[in-house]
């Protein structure tokens, strides 16, 4: 069956669900151990405002109550463990009555825009450029330049985003300073807006390629000259194959297998690593949203996003386990 | 094979650099003019996770997102120049003689931006709705069943206010934008039948949500909040005023500071948030047509909440009042306004915040020789830490039974205006002998240290109240806030409850229920302080400093020192003003 038998895929579906679960049990318990609590922060971010609020130990008790947060710690868990389990992770703390969903289903869609985008170029750019770096047919001057372009992967990726701001959006006005669309524009699905979107996504999508493609080239070029010594690169060149077909069907499909599972790992990981590009661009995506519930200490956005993430993580990696051996014939489960 | 390459490297180039040119094209800002536009900063970093809330019941909603600038109208506004309370909503507020009976009269002819009257039964409904609610968590809740008895509809038009006990400055506190916010009035015909905790008062096919202002909300994001101008706003068809010109503004979250001078020197931001006086003259060096509320330094207003350090009083060494004076005697206050400060405030004086009304509370107080001392005293708190059995060790800190004179101080590390603040005070305090240490906390940890108790010294701004009278800040010492450390204070965080606190707190009482301007106010203060000097709870730092840069390329009429029909606070619901004065550059 592909290289799946029916117990291996059993055994790999409840590890799936042993990692979430454990994780989960994680992130309901590390924003309990810090001081304080989001309606604390709530009501702090009001007297930042006001200057003070009256009554405030009676309105923090009060929302405690209503929130269960004076409930013993074991029933908070039970509670939210049976909520998880429908999805159903309440409403923000920090910005009732709002549920969580809604939070997090009005940023996804920007972050899965930008940064499957920009992570899916970095990946092929990178891969491809580390791949030409280790080819002998790439010209002398490109196999200079790869390197030298690959100086920003040394950068913070919140350096490159304000480096690029400073270049393209202040100096040169190619491209807007910040926000996700133009700042008068009504959303919809029009010309107008889809292009507003994309002139304002380039520069966030720029910052995420220039830290990071270098990664993928080096990994491609170390894979590279691995496969380069293989015997089987000997008798391809040796047949007289194009060295294209040569470059594609015996290196670049060998090579890239490593980097294909590294990919599986980054997509989960992808959003709550650019919190600050999002942040710098005042980008209306999952960053933002975990930062600001991060520093109101919002428990149940902080939850709804974790667990989104890690739902995200677990089934890239649950799925890059399965479809393995249909990309690498060599790998099967079916003796084991 | 290289030409194959170059035509690779000729694609991506393309793609990198045409297409991102070629977007540009349809990327226009909508259909307003940026000429007929204003752009105004939002007071937060952060974008709004739930720009779909326009229910200010809910603690926490956020109403400064253009919400109470431009839609919900206040009743009244505070002029802090003049000190006076200008009618808006509301034409007139009067007490009885007792102070326990307050009748509003609204202004004829106000309506709801669906054409429906703004009338007494709004008023009634949003405060019956406060006093009916049994978990006094909704906003404004635990103020008003505090002090509303019960409230009437008279007629249309007025609405009386029957007070538990009498409140001199109950129109002051709860209806004139005294600091940042109001009680907005609800619209009745939306808002009852529903549940109050959960209704979001957000339906753009119904027109909600709705206000009074002279502005509709157009779209709403986590960073943006669209509104254009209501032409059928009840102040220009009352003659009242004339429609503002705006033709659209827009409040927009602008990221950090760095952002924010990118677009106010490009023209981009119209009203910029609080920035530090380096970006300040950055932006200006760009674009000169930026101006601030002073021409030269300090540049920066005022705000209404003066820095301060609190002590525990409850917990040693704080508990020993002598040492709590030598701390303030070390503090140099004119060299936190150098260094921290880059010369954008002043020092404070006392308690209060050096407006003209404040002016004779704090002249009173310095004359009686019990104003802070700008340079500080480091002798005479030397003498203090000495005489309480201290002695310097051979690091030059004072040492007593083995132990260190340890001051840890507090301070929530989400401002550099705080922890700058802080590091400045702990060089000062290392340099006279205290062992002084900053500890910068997340601002949650550090407000619930503070309203547990579970601190030493702290940074804050916990006296915040008084504008144009004495009372609010000096209440905010009140005994009668005093819980035991452990149990959560909703006032005096310092557990300042000696017998001289009880004293203060006896006079504080009386003060309160005196009329504002009352000529006995005067000597009571200065009779209150005493006992504030005496054993100093805490210890006034600086003045707070907003620096609120204003672009002048599109938009004037912007206040200023010169142009002060009122403050420049534009994340206020007292902007109405604003809006109303601003005027097309050139025009």
């Amino acid at each position: 069956m592909g290289g799946i038998t029916i117990g291996y895929f059993l055994r790999r579906l409840a590890i799936f669900f042993l990692t979430i679960w454990i994780a989960a049990t994680v992130i309901w318990l590390i924003p309990r151990l810090a001081p304080g609590d989001p309606i604390t922060a709530m009501v702090g971010r009001m007297i930042q405002q006001g200057g003070s609020v009256e009554n405030s130990a009676a309105i923090i008790e009060g929302w405690r109550e209503r929130f269960g947060l004076n409930d013993p710690l074991p029933v908070q868990y039970v509670r939210y463990l049976g909520n998880i389990i429908r999805f159903d992770f309440g409403y923000s703390l920090a910005y009732f009555p709002t549920p969580v969903s809604q939070i997090v289903g009005q940023a996804l869609p920007w972050t899965l825009g930008l940064l499957l985008l920009a992570t899916s170029i970095t990946f092929l750019l990178g891969n491809f450029l580390g791949a030409l770096m280790a080819w002998r047919g790439t010209p002398r001057l490109a196999k200079l330049l790869i390197p030298v372009g690959m100086v920003f992967t040394s950068l913070p990726s919140i350096l490159a985003a304000i480096f690029l701001l400073y270049i393209f959006a202040f100096l040169l006005d190619w491209f807007p300073l910040s926000g996700s669309y133009g700042r008068g524009m009504k959303p919809g699905l029009t010309l107008e807006f889809i292009g507003s979107v994309i002139h304002h996504g380039t520069l966030p999508a720029l910052a995420i390629v220039i830290v990071s493609f270098g990664y993928w080239a080096l990994g491609m070029r170390g894979m590279m000259i691995t496969v380069e010594g293989e015997d089987y690169m000997h008798l391809a060149r040796a047949k007289g194959l194009n060295p294209f077909y040569v470059l594609y069907r015996y290196m670049v499909r060998n090579a890239i297998l490593p980097q294909i599972t590294a990919f599986a790992i980054t997509l989960g990981t992808l959003i709550s690593g650019q919190v600050l590009v999002e942040y710098i661009f005042v980008y209306q995506g999952m960053g933002s949203v975990i930062f600001t519930a991060i520093r109101n200490q919002d428990f149940a956005v902080i939850q709804g996003t974790s667990f989104f993430l890690i739902v995200l993580t677990a089934l890239a990696v649950l799925i890059i386990d399965l479809v393995y051996p249909l990309i690498d014939p060599r790998i099967s489960h079916e003796r084991s | 094979m290289n030409l194959r390459f170059k035509r690779l490297f000729l694609a991506a180039l393309l793609l990198v650099f045409i297409i991102p040119a070629s977007v540009q094209v349809f990327a226009q800002d909508g259909s307003v003019a940026r000429e007929d536009t204003v752009i105004i900063d939002i007071d937060s970093q952060d974008p709004i996770p739930n720009p779909e809330n326009f229910n200010w019941l809910v603690p926490g909603t956020a109403r400064n997102q253009g919400a109470h600038q431009l839609m919900w109208e206040p009743l009244f506004i505070l002029n802090y120049e003049t000190g006076e309370i200008q009618p808006w909503l509301g034409e007139s507020f009067t007490p009885n003689e007792a102070q326990d009976v307050w009748t509003l009269k609204i202004r004829e002819g106000v309506k709801w931006s669906d054409g429906v009257p703004y009338s007494a039964d709004d008023v009634v409904f949003t405060f019956q709705t406060l006093l009916d609610d049994e978990t006094v968590t909704l906003n404004e809740a635990a103020n008003t069943q505090q002090w509303v008895e019960s409230i009437e509809k008279v007629d249309d038009l007025t609405v009386q206010f029957n007070l538990k006990a009498p409140n001199p400055r109950f129109q002051l506190d709860y209806f004139s934008v005294r600091i940042w916010g109001n009680n907005n009035i609800l619209p009745k015909h939306v808002f009852e039948g529903q549940d109050p905790f959960t209704f979001t008062n957000y339906d753009p096919e119904k027109g909600w949500p709705l206000g009074t202002g002279p502005y509709k909300l157009v779209s709403a994001s986590p960073t943006n909040f669209v509104w254009d101008r209501d032409d059928n706003w009840w102040g220009a068809a009352t003659g009242w005023h004339a429609l503002p010109e705006p033709l659209r503004v827009i409040f927009a979250i602008t990221g950090s500071e760095e952002n924010k001078a990118l677009l106010m020197s490009d023209s981009q931001l119209d009203s910029s948030m609080n920035i530090t006086l380096g970006a300040f003259e950055a932006i200006q060096a760009r674009n000169p047509n930026v101006i601030a509320w002073t021409d030269s330094l300090p540049y920066a207003w005022a705000d209404p909440c003066p820095r301060e350090i609190s002590f525990n009083t409850e917990v040693a060494p704080w508990d020993d009042a002598n040492l709590r004076k030598a701390i303030s005697l070390i503090i140099n206050r004119n060299q936190i306004v150098e260094v921290a400060y880059e010369g954008t405030t002043t020092p404070s004086k006392t308690l209060f915040v050096q407006y003209g009304g404040m002016a004779p509370y704090i002249d009173a107080i310095v004359a009686a020789g019990m104003g802070a001392n700008p340079d500080g005293d480091v002798p005479a708190a030397q003498a203090l830490i000495e005489a309480a059995g201290y002695a310097k060790n051979g690091d030059g800190i004072y040492e007593k039974d083995g132990a260190t004179l340890a001051a840890p101080i507090e301070v929530n590390q989400n401002s550099i205006e705080y922890v700058r603040t802080v590091n400045v005070v702990v060089e000062q305090l290392r340099a006279a002998g205290v062992d002084a240490t900053a500890q910068p906390l997340t601002e949650t940890t550090a407000n619930d240290n503070r309203g547990f108790g579970n601190f030493g010294i702290a940074y804050n701004w916990d006296n915040c109240g008084s504008v144009n009278e004495p009372w609010n800040s000096m209440n905010r010492l009140n005994t009668s806030f005093y819980v035991p450390i452990g149990d959560r204070a909703s006032g005096n965080n310092p557990r300042w409850n000696t017998e001289g606190a009880k004293a203060y707190s006896a006079i504080v009482d009386q003060i309160g229920v005196l009329p504002l301007g009352d000529p006995q106010i005067q000597p009571l203060v200065l009779e209150a302080y005493k006992y504030i000097f005496d054993e100093t709870p805490f210890i006034p730092l600086v003045q707070a400093s907003k620096l609120v840069p204003f672009d002048t390329t599109y938009w004037t009429g912007w206040p200023t020192q010169t142009n002060n029909y009122n403050h420049p606070a534009t994340w206020w619901n007292s902007t109405h003003q604003i809006i109303l004065n601003l005027h097309k550059a050139g025009s």
